[in-house]
């Protein structure tokens, strides 16, 4: 055999079933002992056609079907379609309504990073820190539950404002949940920025300049990690930002190290907030007077989800069912930076890299069908999409 | 750079109890405002349907024996249901709720998930004339 | 004692594979109090053996069959020997002779090394990688763990185990060599792939390392040779250093007070990546240990 023949490729499979992924995605990593030399994915495991049912569905109806886009960002979709809706039937939620909206949606925040703090503390085998953190993570729920009926899904919005009030004894126990969360968040700040062993883990690891971040064209946390001032509540504040405006958070390192300080600094940014809506509560009603029937239209609407930006866009023929929804979620544009970073690091370190971008697959999947120059343009019905995706997976 | 930060942590661990709740030994109660199975009253129902309307599942059917004396039975599907509490905001009369202490709702048989709601003598004459083999209302799963 | 009892059923064989899963189900119950969890009950790795003694074998393509299906019958094999040089719930050791600590070290590598070997055998990419980690991590910290093993013998001057233990009974080693003694314990984490070392074992990068394809009873027998190593070690180490285990009482009390330390050990750190593993025990653990075995050579010429 000539000595010039490059070597075999050792290709390393990640998914879709894999302990690293909480969710279907498949990656193949190409690998030269330990060092990571190609990366590609492929995504689309989780695909509902959510987005072609919304069609089928009554302005109401899809709230609740958006909502289940996926678990830890619900309220986000949510607040994202009703705010566009309203936005399009020209009514305004009345200002009580909005904050506790935000409430809700900081809360939910909270939620999202303590989620994560304890995956990406899994994924580097630290499971003491996983442990715990989703220990404190039962607190933000049991407040969640309390002030929404429910733990996951909370269905705070209708079209118009939101569906309950926080009382007194809520806005207290509201109070003593969050106070027990700053003491643990200021333990897990220390955790983070200094134990020696996870700094290993996590200092210099996928590091991303600045302009390697506007390159890439990442969003969310990831961003602001290296020093990227995107911030939705900040640039163009929603609902109740206007009156109870937010900071953005911002590292200048760019590694894993950042992200996780970016991270964990946005809960305390959360707390203050949240602290100051229950003090500053606006009194009024809860819902706003909305049409069966919504304008004809098209609008656009952006907020902030714990991942990153969330981009909606509502078509309205008139009637009483959308004609297009299009939801366009923050880690699809997360997942090229970790297959561009992945490369020249270590095999051990992928499961940290795709960590530090927060991925979430349910809100990823999409199907694009490309069609070249000269075809005309197609429109699929629900029986098409599902007799393609059944043929898919038979492959 | 410190070593074993979270050393504090496991210490205090050895001397609480563990943090897991022994369900179902050990049950916490639930918040007032959980949402669970829904409960529906007839005495201020106009039958005009919105709560049919707006669910997103379809998880509920209004059976219309007479429309001018305000009798009407709800066929509701537990299993269909998403406990969104869309139909108590649509409701203008305030007729349905969302128990907060019958959250249990697993069971042995597909039967067991239709629940009739109604002033008794119009449940009994539904549930007669589904005996039979009569369908009405609305809910076609999509 | 008769030979056949002391090596199938006490102070070895089945009474130690039962101690294994004892000691196994300590491990675990404590890690799990000190992550605030309940833990498992008593029976759990008894009844994990059991259900995995009832599952179909199934052998991948790709693999010899003949050595998929031998491997981990010489593991356990090997563990259960090394612990026929070894004093047992307080019995002396069952058999002894000049130079069985060198035998008894390697055995207990016999059982990584078919760890590696059974990786190796499969063209599944998770056991490949789980296996060159495996015989990397088995290269580090090799020479540290016998070096600090080393220390108490030179002391007596003898290379026997049961010399050693017995001179070691009434003095606590660990006071006079600390050095030594932390690098044995930790070299015995090491050994054992236990966490902050278990990257030849980690579940959220090659799922489950060389085991990857491992199910039924070959997968039940390198988790026994594991729980038979973790006494073998501990009562090493305990043997060696903390004293000397020749009454029950204070075998138990010694193997179970350094399980304690090292639980808690694993629930501090985080995972090392297997470059930094090598790394710290070439960098930090070798030297320690040589620096701990000069000063006890020149202590031992100079008295």
């Amino acid at each position: 055999m000539p000595t010039t023949e490059p070597r075999e490729k050792f290709i390393v499979p990640i998914g879709p079933q894999h302990p690293a992924l909480k969710e279907p995605g498949h990656f193949e990593f190409t690998v030269d002992g330990e060092i990571v030399t190609g990366a590609t994915a492929r995504l689309g495991y989780v695909h509902r056609g959510i987005e072609k049912g919304t069609e089928d569905r009554s302005w109401v109806q899809n709230l609740y079907l958006l909502e289940r886009i996926c678990g830890i960002c619900s309220h986000s979709h949510a607040l994202a379609y009703a705010l566009g809706v309203e936005k399009l039937a020209g009514v305004e939620a009345p200002p009580r309504a909005q904050a506790i909206r935000v409430l809700v949606a900081e809360l939910e925040r909270i939620h999202s990073h303590l989620l994560w703090l304890g995956v990406a503390a899994h994924e580097a085998g630290f499971d003491t820190l996983f442990m715990y953190s989703w220990r404190d993570r039962e607190t933000v729920m049991d407040l969640l539950e309390n002030l929404t009926g429910n733990r996951v899904n909370y269905s705070a919005n209708v079209l118009g404002g939101v569906k309950f009030d926080v009382s007194v004894e809520q806005a207290d126990a509201i109070r003593r949940g969050l106070d027990f969360l700053e003491e643990r968040t200021q333990h897990y700040l220390t955790v983070v920025t200094t134990d020696s062993m996870f700094l290993r883990r996590t200092r210099g690891i996928a590091t991303m300049s600045k302009q390697q971040a506007e390159a890439l064209g990442v969003i969310g946390p990831t961003a602001r990690a290296s020093d990227v001032p995107r911030d939705v509540r900040v640039e163009s504040p929603y609902a109740a930002y206007t009156t109870f405006p937010v900071e953005a958070v911002l590292a200048t390192a760019g590694d894993l190290e950042a992200r996780f300080l970016v991270r964990v600094k946005e809960l305390f940014e959360s707390y203050r907030v949240i602290r100051e809506i229950l003090d500053r509560m606006p009194a009024g009603d809860l819902t706003a007077r909305m049409p069966r029937r919504v304008k004809e239209g098209e609008t656009v609407s952006r907020i902030e989800a714990p991942r990153g930006e969330l981009f909606y866009f509502i078509k309205s023929g008139g009637g009483d069912r959308p004609e297009r929804v299009k939801a366009r979620t923050p880690s699809m544009f997360n997942f090229a930076s970790v297959l561009t970073l992945a490369v020249g690091h270590q095999l051990a370190d992928i499961p940290m890299i795709m960590a530090g971008i927060d991925p979430c697959f349910s809100c990823n999947d999409r199907l694009v069908v490309v069609n070249r120059i000269g075809h005309e343009a197609d429109v699929w019905t629900w029986e098409k999409l599902r007799q393609y995706g059944i043929e898919y997976y038979r492959r | 750079m410190k070593f074993a930060t979270m050393l504090s942590d496991l210490w205090e661990s050895l001397r609480r109890k563990p943090i897991t709740q022994q369900y179902p030994f050990e049950r916490t109660k639930t918040p007032e405002h959980l949402r669970g199975l829904l409960l529906y009253d007839p005495t201020n129902c106009t039958g005009c349907g919105l709560c049919v309307k707006d669910c997103p599942a379809n998880a509920i059917e209004n059976i219309v024996l007479d429309k001018k004396a305000k009798r009407f039975v709800v066929r509701y599907h537990v299993d269909r249901c998403t406990f969104c509490a869309q139909c108590v905001a649509s409701c203008r009369q305030e007729c349905m709720k969302l128990a907060n202490d019958m959250w249990e709702l697993a069971q042995l048989g597909k039967d067991d998930f239709e629940i009739l709601y109604g002033a008794e003598a119009d449940v009994q004459a539904v549930m007669a004339s589904l005996a039979n083999g009569g369908s009405n209302g609305t809910g076609e799963p999509k | 004692m008769n030979p056949l009892i002391a090596l199938l059923i006490f102070p070895g064989g089945l009474f130690l594979l039962l101690l294994g899963l004892a000691y196994e189900w300590v491990d675990r119950k404590l890690v799990a109090r000190l992550q605030n969890r309940i833990g498992p009950r008593w029976f759990q790795p008894f009844a994990d053996v059991l259900k995995l003694l009832a599952k179909e074998e199934v052998v991948p393509d790709g693999a010899n069959p003949f050595l998929f299906l031998g491997l981990p019958m010489v593991a356990l094999a090997g563990a259960l020997t090394a612990a026929l040089y070894v004093p047992l719930a307080g019995l002396p050791p069952s058999y002894s002779f000049p130079g069985d600590l060198i035998v008894t070290v390697y055995l207990l590598s016999l059982m990584t090394l078919c760890i590696g070997l059974g990786g190796a055998n499969t063209i599944d990419r998770f056991s490949l990688i789980g296996a060159t980690r495996t015989l990397t991590q088995l290269f580090s910290y090799e020479a540290p763990f016998l070096l600090a093993l080393l220390g108490p013998a030179i002391v007596v001057g003898s290379w026997q185990i049961g010399q050693i233990a017995a001179y070691a009974d009434t003095r606590l080693l660990a006071l006079t060599q600390p050095v030594g003694f932390v690098v044995a314990l930790i070299g015995l984490m090491g050994k054992l792939e236990m966490p902050p070392f278990d990257a030849p074992e980690a579940e959220t990068e090659i799922v489950a390392g060389a085991l990857t394809e491992y199910s039924g009873r070959g997968y039940a027998m390198f988790r026994l040779g594991k729980g038979v190593e973790l006494i073998v070690g501990l009562a090493l180490v305990a043997a060696f250093y903390l004293g000397g285990v020749s009454d029950p009482l204070s075998f138990f009390g010694k193997t179970l007070l350094l399980l304690v330390v090292v639980a808690a050990l694993q629930s501090l750190f985080a995972r090392l990546r297997i470059e930094q593993t090598v790394g710290l025990w070439w960098r930090y653990g070798t030297l320690l240990a040589l620096a701990q075995l000069l000063f006890t050579i020149v202590t031992e010429v100079m008295v």
